[in-house]
């Protein structure tokens, strides 16, 4: 389960990990960096606060002591702070209302307090200062107020690492839960893959569904589903080899005995009917292998090998010729219909004609002598339907609805066909998408229909000429 | 010594018919089980060859239907299928031994011929009877030590009373081991072979027993 290839991490838990990993680092630095501006808007407030209350302070002074303020200057330089923190160096220049400065503290800023009342940022010594220009009430006098702002970033980054240092500590120990969490909410999963592990290939029984986590039901219910084909594939399959062999072995036994009994008879119609027997048996059992193979071949094909658009008069009376050729001293009578103006076929014509051989084959084979065989096309709503029918004893109704199984052999067909006919004719029809039926018809007779193959659309009958 | 085979394969029932029929058996064969029920319930067989995979009626229902009617004629079933559990059904089923397809003619002939053995409840493969022994495998025949040439017909007749040498056996079961269905027999060709085997083997080898059939002699008289 923990397979880790070309750097991609397959495993749910390292993956889960990962994720809830990368959310919590990122909550935990936005945290961090909201905090801090937070933290530092306040201080500026708390700032600006102050430098007012220092101005207004000033201003209250200066009224009425114009000339007291020589000596008020160094006495007010005890307030200028220290080189704490939270007593930055405070700087103060006052005026009289045209702009002309009265006293200034010894360091303060080169800044015109005539400027716009309010608040303003400037960089001096290398340091963001905030000044604060105000005037009296009456325009009097003017104070300007200037501190450096080093103070409201530093609180700031004090408050945010409060905030967030916890977290810090708290983070690994949240991790490890979620780890031991998502160990616990996958086992199911690993005793899933343990339990199929475990299994040999003959088990293929369902897995048991009671136990298993809501989200893994689906995949187990698939494999469920897939372990039913497989097992009826196998079944069909150990079916269908256990039928070849006994198909294979009884001409083989009977080629054996017969051979066997020309070798010991010393009476010669005995001998020679032996080695007819022979010659006939091996022009069975190659049948019988021909169409094994060509079942064989058939078998694996999801679609006919290739489609194209097939002339149905030429299919039809191909077929009907073929079957005259081989069986040249059958009495029946064989005819094909096609309808006027019939729409070429669109299928595989090799398949098609194999089908309809093999129908007229079983019909010339299982009916009386004197008897009629036909093969038809009917076509309707851009489908067709092909039908081989005759007007013999049909086939017991028990035995209809088991004539396309392999090796299964009907009525008088019994000890002489191979079964497999019938077998390669649904085959085809399958892979055309058509389905095959057949039935004893009303006035007596047997029919085999291939329904639903398809024919050519109407606008590319124009390709079918070349 | 009358067989019935059951076998729906015409290429391979025709063959064992003949290789039975060189082993001078009378063989009368049927292509399906319910054809072999009626002959078996119709005529006195010494011996079945029986196919396990029939139309219709399978050999296994065949075998059970024949001894649940109390049919004792012992069975050799043919079957394709090579697995133990075919072989166990079969055996189990009361068959009493099989074959495996493709097989060979003589270790049919052999297999038949230790049925027909055991059946007579001799272990013994050679049949012998005041000095007429008769070896079933070679179908050699010999009186007193000297090699006796025998027909088929003339063969199989002494085979048919050999077998069980105190039993009476009637014309008509004589008969029936001579011939399969479809052969002709006269009238009176069971008594031209008692005739002959009686030229052959002293005229009280055979006793004629008035109303009943025939009988070999007792083995002290």
């Amino acid at each position: 389960m923990r397979l880790r290839n070309r750097g991609r991490i397959h495993s749910l838990r390292w993956r889960l990990l990962a994720g809830i990993g990368a959310a919590v680092l990122l909550i935990w630095l936005l945290t961090g960096w909201f905090s801090y501006t937070k933290a530092q808007h306040e201080a500026e407030e708390l700032m600006d606060g102050s430098l007012a209350q220092t101005a207004r302070l000033l201003l209250a002074i200066t009224h009425d002591n114009e000339d007291d303020l020589a000596e008020l200057v160094p006495r007010l330089a005890t307030v200028r702070g220290a080189e704490d923190i939270y007593e930055p160096p405070l700087e103060f220049q006052i005026g009289l209302g045209d702009g002309r400065v009265l006293a200034r503290s010894p360091d303060a800023p080169e800044f015109p307090i005539l400027g716009v009342a309010g608040y303003s940022d400037i960089i001096r010594h290398n340091e963001a200062w905030r000044v604060l220009n105000a005037v009296s009430t009456d325009g009097r006098y003017r104070v300007q107020v200037a501190q450096a702002i080093g103070l409201r970033d530093r609180a700031a980054l004090e408050v945010a690492t409060q905030t967030v240092l916890p977290l810090l500590f708290i983070t690994p120990v949240l991790i490890v839960l979620i780890y031991l969490s998502i160990s616990r909410a996958l086992r199911p999963l690993e005793q899933l893959a343990d339990e199929v592990a475990a299994r040999t290939p003959d088990s293929l029984d369902a897995l048991t569904t009671n136990r298993v986590p809501t989200e893994a039901r689906p995949l187990v219910v698939a494999i469920n589903r897939l372990f039913g084909r497989v097992a009826r594939t196998l079944d069909n399959e150990r079916q269908f080899t256990a039928d070849a062999a006994h198909e294979l072995r009884t001409p083989l036994a009977a080629l054996k005995v017969q051979a066997q009994v020309a070798l010991l008879s010393g009476d010669t119609p005995m001998r020679e009917h032996a080695l007819q027997q022979i010659a006939g048996g091996v022009d069975r059992a190659s049948h019988l292998v021909d169409q094994l193979l060509r079942l064989a071949r058939l078998d694996p094909l999801s679609s006919p090998p290739e489609i194209r658009s097939l002339d149905p008069e030429a299919l039809l009376l191909d077929s009907l010729n073929a079957v005259r050729q081989a069986h040249p001293q059958a009495t029946q009578q064989m005819l094909a219909r096609i309808p006027p103006g019939a729409q070429a076929l669109m299928g595989d014509g090799d398949l098609l004609g194999i089908a309809l051989r093999n129908l007229l084959d079983n019909a010339v084979r299982y009916t009386p002598p004197a008897s009629s065989i036909r093969v038809e096309l009917a076509q309707a709503h851009g489908r067709c339907d092909l039908r081989v029918s005759d007007n013999g004893p049909g086939v017991p109704p028990a035995a209809l609805a088991r004539l396309g199984e392999r090796f299964y052999r009907a009525g008088q067909a019994a000890g002489k066909g191979n079964g497999l006919g019938l077998a390669i004719v649904a085959r085809i029809a399958e892979l055309h998408g058509a389905q095959l039926s057949a039935e004893n018809l009303p006035g007596g007779g047997f029919a085999v229909t291939l329904r639903g193959l398809q024919t050519q659309h109407p606008d590319e009958q124009s390709d079918k000429t070349d | 010594m009358r067989l019935l085979l059951v076998e729906d394969d015409t290429l391979l029932g025709d063959g064992i018919r003949a290789g039975l029929m060189l082993a001078a058996y009378a063989v009368d064969w049927v292509p399906d089980g319910k054809q072999a029920l009626l002959a078996l319930a119709d005529h006195s067989y010494d011996a079945c060859v029986l196919d396990l995979g029939l139309p219709g009626k399978d050999g296994l229902t065949v075998l059970r239907e024949m001894r649940g009617r109390g049919d004792q004629t012992p069975v050799l079933l043919l079957t394709a299928r090579d697995t133990a559990e075919d072989k166990i059904a079969g055996l189990d089923h009361g068959a009493d031994d099989y074959l495996t397809k493709p097989f060979d003619l003589g270790e049919l002939q052999a297999r038949i011929r230790a049925l027909l053995r055991r059946a007579g409840g001799k272990a013994q493969p050679l049949l012998e009877h005041c000095g007429v022994s008769l070896d079933p495998a070679s179908k050699r025949v010999s009186f007193n030590g000297q090699e006796v040439p025998l027909s088929a017909r003339e063969y199989a007749l002494l085979h048919a009373l050999i077998s069980q040498p105190g039993h009476i056996k009637s014309r008509s079961q004589l008969e029936e081991s001579l011939y399969a269905w479809g052969d002709e027999a006269g009238s009176n060709t069971v008594e031209v072979y008692i005739h002959h085997l009686r030229k052959k083997f002293g005229a009280d080898f055979i006793k004629t027993v008035r109303g009943l059939g025939y009988q070999l002699a007792d083995k002290n008289g």
